[in-house]
């Protein structure tokens, strides 16, 4: 008896001393316990946020600003060469032959200006002179085409893929650099925007498995305007301004990213001051930042669709009425796009007609009229097309006497299970039946490569360039680890697709890709459903000046455009 | 020699649950839909040969169980260079594989991580521990008083509050007063000394509470019915015959056999000390296992999640066989089953 309770005392002394630990730390009052001035003011008592933020213009010229960035997005590693999470990082940290502002909008980088030969196959790059990589070495054209080579040989698995038609590259001097092509490509600006150049001095002589190991926070130098000082996994991220940057000094000196698990706990930070920027705001918080004093809300076009797949696989297991292009226009005709707008994305996107958003500017086909919401014509479509309800049910049947019943699947999150039911109720006035099943990501993503499906409702991040877009209607692209979802293969398609690949001019591939964008709304592999809208916000008594032209408040220009708020 | 036998006997049970936690534990990544590979990918234009490169890095190309084709080649050994034997040889050497994500030892990662949750859910589940015992003791000793309503409705309605939903209650009511998220302000770092010691403090505090509070609500209603349950045994009526004071009679008698259903709920809650705290940690963006977890299945990184199912279960199994051990101290009756 004695020697159990003793041994409950233990376990109460233990609690108790652990309880302590914690609890000891919790209401020490700590503000005056910082150890310089800096950290209050990168994210200082949210009590004091306000006062630190009118104060520190005042505290003089040494302070830095600091901008500090709010994000959900998992960042993984500071290695370029794998982790697809960090393009945000990226951009700051490294250059690119050439620069994205605005969507689909390209601007000379480290290549001031190029020059294309006739044939198309050889490009001359003129190199910028006098630019050096943060730790000091130079970035001439030699190191730019070290760079590149590194790049494919090593087929670096996260860009090298845009070089893939790169056959010879040569410095013909310090500032010149001439790029010989297998074949023509059409969109030679928008491959080079997502290739970093990095430099000789960290990653010569590194092996294929040391390269992919690399984790040492030297795999962030490049020639950008940030360069990357310390690395907390899941907490934070510090960036200090590159004062050689080539373009010009960064107002903002310090760049803090903090990462968070929930938008909602983000959203709140941003409210309290301790963030001055979030990258991401979730449509249901937009009211509240609205409404807030000194936040400001950014709503800006971005190359989000969404979209609904119908199975147009010769072999897919879909009905063969869903192959019926009098089906398909009366499914059209179901569909309340502006409903999907209002109640699936509440008004924070628009409604779509084909498959390039408006956001990409002329690469968007505005010739074509979209197909209203009308549930009468799609009515008489079906009717027309000897779709009847013969047994009374209230769907339709096709001739032979199927009934016209479909697999409609969704991810299961809740603005996609909104759309769905919206799809669904639009169906069942037409007289089809597609009861709303939402899965989750992996059993959908696992359905597409049997294409065991009727439809999906799905979305894609487009490029700024339409080849992707169009990529995803090929035949090739239908074979296991391809990206081609509805089966769609068409001949027609097919060549104009291989056409506008090599088309150098812009307005001769603009034109094919129009013709393609044509064919796809006719054949309807996609009913194209929304674009949707990218929203930021940012704390007004902070900061201000970000270029909000680009599509996005946090690119790469921003950070040298933004001014604190005297 | 009699407990000798029962623990002997946990213990063995003990391994085989772990043997068919591994077993299982890699079963579960592979009969999940969709290829891992294309999970990794996220390029549309890498070639097929690239891909191939990342299925040989993670020892994606080899069989799942067993090589058929060179069993039938009559290259035994061959035939058994295989994704399990692969994961069983690493788990020896107490390798967990290597993340998709940045490609890092999946050990390491839980290694950096696993203090910070288990110095979050001490602190919350310790608090509710005392918390608990205590309002619960008192609840049965006040039995149908107005105290004892008031604390079981309080217990029900904490036990029942979604943890996410009383957490981001709580961030938003604390907003300006403590950090919103995180482990540490961003550049402090545990050179800085008690500086840094005193930031960490600061950032536990809210997630704490949430553990607390939601933790607290099971103790009291277990304390509760526990307590009331022995108060109705006929030695508790000796005691009061005997002329003992109430005080006595609840600590010597009462408590004791009142804590027996409390032990195995402690070890219960320890056991997921490390994997517990997924929303807590989801909520106050704490770097921790569950955080690492939840972030794990938005990336679709199987290794790192396979490493953390695993130490979650381990911690399971061995607090299991704690409080199995720890009952064979409190009540004799136990290893004579």
């Amino acid at each position: 008896m004695n020697r159990t309770a003793s041994k409950f005392l233990v376990i109460w002394v233990l609690a108790a001393i652990l309880l302590v630990a914690p609890v000891a730390c919790g209401p020490t009052p700590e503000p005056e316990a910082r150890p310089e001035p800096t950290e209050a003011l990168a994210e200082g008592a949210p009590a004091a946020e306000a006062a630190a933020a009118t104060e520190a213009p005042a505290a003089g010229p040494a302070e830095p600003v600091t901008l500090r960035v709010g994000t959900t997005y998992i960042w993984d590693t500071a290695n370029p060469t794998i982790g697809w999470y960090n393009y945000g990082l990226r951009y700051l940290l490294y250059d690119t032959l050439v620069e994205e502002a605005g969507i689909s909008h390209f601007v000379p980088g480290l290549a001031e200006s190029w020059d294309v030969s006739e044939d198309g196959l050889t490009w001359t790059f003129q190199i910028r002179e006098g630019v050096t990589f943060h730790d000091g070495t130079p970035c001439t054209a030699e190191d730019v085409a070290w760079s590149l080579n590194w790049t494919i040989e090593n087929e670096i698995e996260t860009f090298s893929f845009y070089l893939v038609n790169f056959a010879e590259i040569v410095a013909l001097d310090p500032t010149t650099l001439q790029v010989t092509l297998s074949e023509p490509v059409g969109n030679m600006e928008y491959l080079l925007m997502y290739v970093w150049i990095l430099p000789r001095s960290v990653w010569e002589g590194m092996d294929y498995d040391d390269i992919l190991e690399f984790e040492d926070l030297s795999a962030g130098i490049g020639t950008g305007p940030y360069k990357l000082v310390e690395w907390a996994e899941s907490e934070y991220l510090i960036l200090e301004a590159n004062k050689a940057y080539w373009r010009t000094t960064p107002a903002i000196d310090r760049v803090i990213y903090r990462e968070y698990a929930t938008e909602d706990a983000m959203v709140q930070a941003l409210l309290a001051g301790e963030i001055d920027v979030i990258d991401e705001a979730p449509r249901t918080a937009i009211p509240t930042l609205e409404k807030a004093a000194n936040v400001e809300v950014a709503v800006m076009p971005s190359t989000v669709i969404d979209e609904l797949i119908l199975n147009s696989h010769e072999e897919g297991s879909q009905p063969a009425s869903l192959n019926d292009p009098a089906v398909r226009l009366a499914i059209a005709y179901a569909i309340d796009k502006q409903q999907i707008v209002n109640v699936g994305f509440l008004g924070y996107a628009d409604p779509a007609s084909v498959i390039i958003p408006t956001s990409m500017g002329d690469w968007h086909n505005s010739d074509i009229q979209d197909i209203p919401f009308d549930p009468a014509e799609g009515n008489r479509i079906l009717d027309e097309a000897g779709y009847l309800d013969r047994n009374g049910d209230g769907i339709r049947e096709d001739p032979d006497g199927n009934p016209l019943q479909y697999r409609l699947y969704a991810e299961d999150d809740a603005t996609e299970t909104r759309i769905l039911q919206i799809i669904s109720d639009g169906l069942s006035q037409i007289g089809i039946s597609a009861p709303p099943t939402p899965m989750d990501q992996d059993s959908l993503i696992a359905l597409y490569p049997a294409f065991d499906f009727d439809m999906i409702l799905w979305g894609w991040g487009l490029d700024p360039d339409p080849d992707f877009a169009m990529l995803i209607f090929t035949c090739d692209q239908r074979a296991e680890g391809g990206w081609n979802d509805s089966g769609y293969c068409d001949d027609e398609f097919e060549e104009m697709y291989r056409q506008q690949a090599v088309t150098v001019d812009h307005k001769a591939r603009r034109e094919l890709i129009w013709k393609m964008q044509e064919k796809l709304f006719e054949d309807r592999p996609y009913i194209v459903l929304a674009y949707e809208e990218w929203v930021q916000a940012y704390r007004s008594d902070r900061f201000t000046g970000f270029g909000l032209e680009a599509g996005d408040i946090l690119w790469k220009a921003a950070f040298l455009m933004a001014r604190p708020v005297e | 020699m009699e407990r000798g036998n029962y623990i002997l006997r946990k213990v063995g049970f003990a391994c085989l649950t772990l043997v068919a936690v591994v077993v299982f534990n890699f079963l579960l990544f592979r009969i999940l839909p969709g290829d891992p590979v294309k999970l990794i990918i996220h390029s549309p234009r890498m070639t097929r040969e690239a891909q191939a490169r990342i299925r040989a890095t993670f020892g994606l190309d080899k069989p799942i169980w067993f090589d058929g084709e060179r069993l039938r080649e009559g290259d035994v050994l061959g035939a058994l260079d295989t994704q399990f034997t692969a994961y069983l040889r690493n788990l020896l050497r107490g390798e967990l594989g290597i993340s998709f994500a940045n490609r890092r030892p999946v050990s390491d990662i839980l290694a950096e991580r696993v203090w910070r949750t288990v110095v979050l859910v001490l602190g919350g589940d310790v608090i509710a521990i005392l918390l608990g015992v205590s309002l619960g003791l008192l609840a049965a000793w006040r039995r149908g008083s107005r105290l004892d309503t008031g604390l079981l409705l309080t217990a029900l309605f904490t036990w029942a509050l979604p943890t996410f939903f009383l957490g981001i209650i709580l961030l938003i009511l604390a907003r300006g007063h403590l950090p919103t998220g995180g482990m540490v302000t961003p550049g402090l770092r545990p050179q800085d000394g008690l500086v840094y010691w005193l930031d960490v403090g600061r950032h536990l505090i809210l997630p704490t509470i949430t553990m607390a509070i939601v933790y607290t609500g099971e103790y009291i209603l277990i304390m509760r019915s526990g307590v009331m349950e022995v108060l109705a045994e006929d030695y508790i009526l000796t005691a009061k015959a005997k002329g003992l004071s109430t005080f006595r009679t609840l600590r010597d008698h009462a408590l004791k056999n009142a804590m027996l259903p409390m032990v195995t709920m402690i070890a219960l809650t320890f056991g997921y000390t490390v994997g517990g705290a997924i929303q807590v940690e989801t909520v106050f963006s704490w770097p921790g296992i569950g955080r690492l977890m939840y972030e794990a299945v938005q990336k679709r990184d199987y290794p790192v999640l396979q490493g953390a199912f695993l130490l979650l279960a381990v911690s399971v199994i061995v607090a299991n066989l704690l409080a199995e051990i720890l009952y064979s101290v409190l009540d004799p009756r136990v290893k004579a089953e």
